[in-house]
């Protein structure tokens, strides 16, 4: 309780300050409405006294009222002084409920669905995981690799789902003492969180990442896969060696198994055949000319006109997900066409920092804050700041401006991983019991900090190629 | 937060005692109570519901003084504010057409028989519990600590 009323008595006390003593010049009223907004959205999402996608509700219908041009007269009228500001379109509010990133995820969620419905996932893994043998070693690796190709396309906490509950039966077999049953239970959730980084819809950060690369910055879905995917294994060949050697197994053999057989249907067959479509189409868009928006649809329109995915299953989406990052669209759309972002960022002299330290400083605060909170909510309240910043600083353009720090930020949110509380896959893989805090905390500190260096790297490489 | 109840039936104190005992670890998360007929136990789940409590679980014995556990448990079946209500049958002395009824007409979903193994029932009660707050709408993540964990899983691996 004193959560929500501090969480809402302090963005309050800012919309009656005066707008004279932000100590910003030319600070209008509507901006200093979207510092109130901002306020409350990252006190609400930090605090989390209400669902952190109830949060996002909030801020589209508060900046509705209150910034809009269809808002509340008490709000619009304005005594014509030069300081109120431009009232935002409120179809353009109203739009980011379905703009195309989340257009994009809700095509995710389709292929998800069917393939989770028709099996493919359990018949997918079953096969893969075949010639890991079962040395716990190997297995460990083969697990990882599955989890983080699902997590790629399916979210994270299905695919931890999905894997934990074939791990489980086994985990009950070790021995009290044998560290073997931690590094299994740690590597799933580590594998889906470090899995999400390689496509565009593998995790909603990446996708409000994409956001704000328009224009001439645009990656393509095969191009954010070029990056991504040597980025994973290569985070994820340091983590599963990290883990075979802080916790050994003392178990020589290990028997996983995976009850499920292909379906062979007329369905199966289409959800196979779309399934793998989609994804083709996603990585040739420089042939056919769709960009990956409009390829998330396909499968929308197959699963719906084939009955694969019925009224019923609609209901199963996980609209919470797609308002949530729908929540951070407006605060962006907000922040940006208010002109508050860039306001702030020229009023504060970043430019006279080194933009090595801008990357690097914006790169941990979301690392730090994407341990305690949502990734995804990390993402909601960085990216315009970060956006802003990467348009207007100059000394960054030469480090490749917007599309640096955005990708930076974008991979870092993934890397808050070392609590229980930091990502729903390690609330998951905490509930088995076979993990403590600290075991997970050790890990996920360590393959953290090098996922960020491994991030710089990254970016320093795409730079180099003259792709930024 | 919505109130979720446990409610267990016995009109022998002792079996009420052990069973408190036995549903101790739900305490944190649960509220459970204890009734000592049918009748008591129809009383309390009105009163609970009309006061917006969410009767997530009933654990009843069969042979009771006044109402039979397996009557008392279709008429929770049969009535629509109960849907989701998990129902369990804890008896060592229901016949064998007693079973058949409590299968059939009150769609039990677990049968323990008395003298039970208390790992058994704690688990039977977090299976039931688990699907009864991923079924009901309730957001689990709070829970998570005292859910089946395998139960949990398999559920949310069809969720998107």
């Amino acid at each position: 309780m004193f959560k929500l009323l501090l969480s809402i008595a302090v963005p309050l006390l800012i919309l009656f300050i005066p707008v004279n003593s932000f100590q910003i010049e030319g600070l209008t009223i509507i901006e200093k409405r979207v510092i109130a907004l901002f306020v409350m959205a990252a006190m609400f999402w930090i605090l989390e006294p209400i669902p952190i996608y109830a949060t996002s509700v909030l801020i589209i219908v508060l900046e509705l009222i209150m910034i809009s041009d269809k808002g509340m007269v008490l709000f619009r009228s304005s005594d014509a002084s030069e300081t109120f500001g431009e009232l935002l379109s409120y179809k353009a509010i109203f739009s980011t409920f379905a703009s195309p990133i989340i257009l994009l995820f809700l095509g995710g969620f389709f292929l998800a669905m069917a393939a989770t419905k028709f099996r493919l996932d359990q018949n997918l893994a079953r096969i893969m995981l075949k010639p890991f043998g079962n040395k716990p070693k190997t297995i460990m690796l083969g697990l990882m690799i599955i989890t983080a190709v699902f997590s790629m396309f399916m979210s994270n906490t299905a695919t931890t789902a999905m894997m934990l509950s074939i791990l489980a039966p086994v985990l009950v077999l070790f021995a009290p003492n044998d560290k073997g049953k931690i590094a299994l239970a740690l590597s799933i959730p580590l594998a889906a969180n470090i899995g999400g980084i390689g496509t565009p819809i593998g995790t909603p950060p990446n996708a409000i990442a994409l956001q704000y690369l328009t224009g001439g910055n645009t990656i393509s879905f095969g191009e954010w896969m070029s990056f991504g995917i040597p980025f994973v294994i290569v985070l994820m060949l340091i983590a599963w060696v990290l883990l075979t050697i802080i916790y050994p197994s003392g178990t020589d053999s290990i028997e996983l198994k995976i009850n499920s057989t292909f379906i062979k249907s007329r369905k199966a067959y289409i959800v196979y055949i779309t399934f793998a479509g989609t994804i083709i189409l996603w990585l040739t868009d420089f042939i056919h000319g769709m960009n990956s928006y409009v390829v998330a649809m396909i499968p929308v329109a197959v699963f719906t006109s084939t009955g694969i995915i019925s009224k019923e299953d609609l209901k199963k989406i996980s609209w919470d997900v797609l308002w949530l990052v729908s929540g951070g669209i407006a605060l962006g759309l907000a922040m940006d066409k208010s002109g508050l972002a860039e306001h702030v960022v020229k009023s504060i002299p970043f430019s006279s920092y080194s933009p090595y330290v801008i990357i690097a400083g914006a790169s941990l605060l979301t690392v730090i804050m994407a341990n305690f909170m949502s990734n995804t909510a990390t993402a909601n309240l960085l990216m315009p700041i970060l956006a802003a910043l990467g348009t207007s600083v100059e000394s960054l353009v030469g480090l490749g401006g917007i599309t640096t720090l955005i990708i930076a930020a974008a991979i870092a949110a993934s890397m808050g991983m070392a609590l229980p509380i930091s990502t729903p896959p390690n609330a998951l893989a905490h509930g088995t019991g076979a993990v403590t805090s600290g075991n997970m905390a050790r890990v996920g500190v360590i393959v953290g900090f090098i996922g960020l260096l491994l991030a710089f790297l990254t970016v320093y490489i795409l730079r180099l190629v003259n792709f930024i | 937060m919505d109130k979720l109840n446990i409610i267990y039936v016995d009109d022998q104190r002792e079996v009420l005692s052990t069973l408190s005992k036995d549903l101790e670890v739900f305490e944190k998360y649960f509220s459970v109570e204890e009734c000592e007929s049918a009748d008591e136990a129809l009383e309390l789940v009105n009163e609970l519901d009309a006061s917006g409590g969410l009767i997530a679980l009933i654990i009843s014995d069969h042979i009771m003084p006044g109402k039979s556990g397996v009557d008392f448990l279709i008429e929770i079946n049969n009535d629509g504010r109960f849907g989701q209500t998990k129902k369990m049958l804890l008896t060592g002395q229901a016949t064998h057409q007693d079973t058949i009824t409590a299968i059939n007409q009150a769609n039990i979903e677990k049968y323990i028989e008395k003298p039970w193994k208390s790992e058994e029932l704690i688990d039977s009660v977090k299976i039931l519990l688990t699907e009864y707050i991923l079924n009901a709408g309730i957001d689990y993540e709070k829970y998570t600590p005292i859910l089946h964990q395998q139960t949990l899983f398999t559920i949310l691996q069809s969720r998107v």
